[in-house]
């Protein structure tokens, strides 16, 4: 059909589909990521919300929380779309593609969270959405710097092994990635976690897993 | 090209540490999203030191998310805070009884002419000051709605161009026409958004 | 605060704060710009660049002229050009409107430039679609989120 660099792309290609200059791409590696991303998008899918129930401490009372409608239709959104960037930024065989599917990720990812009333809540998805806002200066900073010293943005060229990627590049799209996905805060993520809508808020954590995976794929191929 | 290049990283380097710094030493919420907007810009510097056709392209995807996470990011601040839009007289002066309708006519009918992105901003101040000056409510949902098929034909021109690249000219026009509408929409919604109060 | 705590107890503290994040963050990309700094100036620019920029102060559509003639073959450095085989015409066609503007005046190069098959748009419709697709859903989930917070309360 045409021609490409190389036919060995992080393992034997089993699928190629050309958008133009963007070639997506399934290798072994992405193919796992991409299936296990989607397994969690049907699942975000059909999941219903969790029911959370609070005890009051030393006596028999409890209250049972309320899930709102019209919340719950927006995390599913939210959920789906957010989804749907990670199935992109599995299987997208483009540098500046990968960085706007991970842009898109974080702010799904604050969509998610930023929907509850509680103030803890709120005030977590606020920081976060910050985090997510200064960390797209080093991921297109990263692909721009892959563009001005290589010439090109496809991972087919890039992923050869002729082409000198420069260290800061590397460092900054993983600082990018860190930042859209929120993964090594952990600690932090508690505040989010407290909040009601389990499956919803599962997607936070597995985008930001597979994103991590993902680029460090990149970094190291690169 | 061979020295500039190297020179701008620097000084790029040297700006990302200087707005980092002030991020770092500063506490006041509010502040943050205004200094963040700030370094994002360092973003679209980095970006346009390729200095290609290539460059100027990738800015454009790199401006809009940075708008857009400020959108989503500065609308959680205000859910956050609690803010309320202020109540106070509305604001009327004679022109907004009398100019609406021939103003916006001749600003939407120019943002058609123009198209695209350009075409979609003039269009939207047009439908703004229509609603500024008329009030809003009930074209908030077509508004939207009319976004949202924009955003599919978008997507139909884009899939004309990579399967179907013969007919490029129809994804051409299908692209144009629905990205004035997206621009238009977008904006007309977000200068309508803040109308909690009369005045506007 | 306590004084005897150890210094194990007070970063923990620190980073436990969610407030602190973008603090840690920002000082993260500090850290990783610092270091970077002593291999900037040996990053090389490579001349051999896609979509390479040309200028031409006589052109009408200047600063903005790409080349090519309408409905005609132009010549594109793109990345795979066997996947697109009509790349260039996008950027070559103009509207009728605009190309009696471009044949009547040398000043409405940037005016040219916003319409549909104007220059810029080429790269983003066509060879790198895939990035406008990716970026127009960002802004729709974004005004998705600001819409939905903002009707929430009112």
């Amino acid at each position: 059909m045409f021609n490409l660099p190389t036919t060995n792309i992080g393992g034997p290609e089993l699928f190629v589909l050309e958008f133009g200059d963007i070639v997506t791409y399934f290798s072994p590696y992405t193919a796992a990521l991409f299936v296990f991303a989607l397994i969690f998008t049907v699942l975000a899918i059909v999941s219903r919300p969790e029911r959370q129930v609070d005890f009051a401490f030393g006596g028999d009372a409890y209250y049972t929380k309320v899930v709102d409608p019209d919340l719950l239709r927006f995390q599913r959104f939210m959920a789906i779309a957010c989804g749907l960037a990670t199935l992109g930024a599995m299987v997208t065989g483009d540098v500046f593609n990968f960085t706007l599917f991970a842009s898109m990720v974080g702010i799904t990812n604050i969509g998610i969270v930023a929907a509850y009333r509680n103030r803890h809540v709120l005030n977590a998805a606020f920081q976060y959405g910050i985090v997510a806002m200064l960390a797209s200066i080093p991921l297109f900073g990263g692909a721009a710097i892959v563009l001005a010293s290589t010439g090109t943005l496809s991972m087919w060229e890039l992923f050869g092994g002729a082409m000198a990627v420069p260290l800061i590049a590397k460092a900054f799209l993983v600082l990018g990635v860190m930042g859209e996905g929120m993964a090594p805060f952990y600690i932090a993520k508690a505040e989010i976690t407290r909040a009601q809508g389990a499956p919803f808020i599962l997607m936070v954590h597995v985008s930001s897993l597979l994103l991590f995976l993902r680029v460090t794929e990149i970094v190291i191929s690169m | 090209m061979d020295v500039a290049y190297p020179v701008g990283l620097v000084v790029v380097a040297a700006a990302i540490i200087i707005g980092f710094t002030a991020l770092v030493r500063e506490k006041d919420d509010l502040h943050r999203i205004l200094l963040t907007d700030l370094a994002e810009i360092l973003a679209l510097v980095l970006i346009a030191l390729v200095a290609t056709d290539l460059a100027e392209a990738l800015i454009l995807p790199g401006l809009v998310v940075g708008i857009s996470e400020l959108m989503a990011v500065s609308e959680v601040y205000i859910a956050k805070e609690g803010l309320r839009a202020p109540t106070g007289p509305p604001f009327r002066i004679e022109v907004m009884n009398s100019a609406p309708g021939i103003l916006a006519l001749i600003l939407v009918a120019y943002g058609i002419v123009l198209s695209g992105f350009t075409g979609g901003v003039i269009a939207a101040v047009g439908a703004v000051f229509y609603f500024m000056c008329r009030g809003h409510t009930e074209q908030f949902e077509l508004i939207e709605t009319v976004s949202g098929y924009a955003w599919a034909f978008w997507i139909g021109a884009f899939f004309i161009f990579m399967f179907l690249p013969g007919y490029w000219f129809f994804g051409v026009m299908i692209a144009g026409g629905a990205i004035l509408l997206k621009v238009m929409a977008k904006m007309s919604l977000v200068g309508t958004m803040r109308g909690g109060g009369p005045d506007v | 605060m306590t004084p005897n705590r150890s210094i194990i107890t007070r970063i923990s503290v620190i980073i436990s704060r969610v407030e602190n994040l973008t603090a840690l963050y920002a000082l993260l990309a500090i850290v990783v710009v610092v270091l970077g700094l002593v291999s900037l100036p040996f990053i090389a620019y490579q001349n051999d660049q896609l979509y390479e920029k040309t200028l031409d102060p006589e052109s009408t559509l200047d600063p903005y002229d790409r080349g090519g003639v309408p409905f005609g073959t132009t010549p594109v450095k793109a990345q795979y050009p066997e996947n697109s085989p009509y790349a260039g015409y996008v950027t070559a066609y103009l509207t009728p409107f605009s190309q009696w503007l471009a044949d009547t005046t040398h000043h409405m190069g940037t005016t040219i430039v916003a319409h549909p098959g104007g220059i810029i748009d080429e790269i983003l419709y066509n060879t790198r679609g895939l990035d406008t697709v990716v970026e127009t859903s960002i802004l729709f989930v974004a005004f998705g989120i600001a819409s939905y917070l903002f009707r929430r309360d009112s």
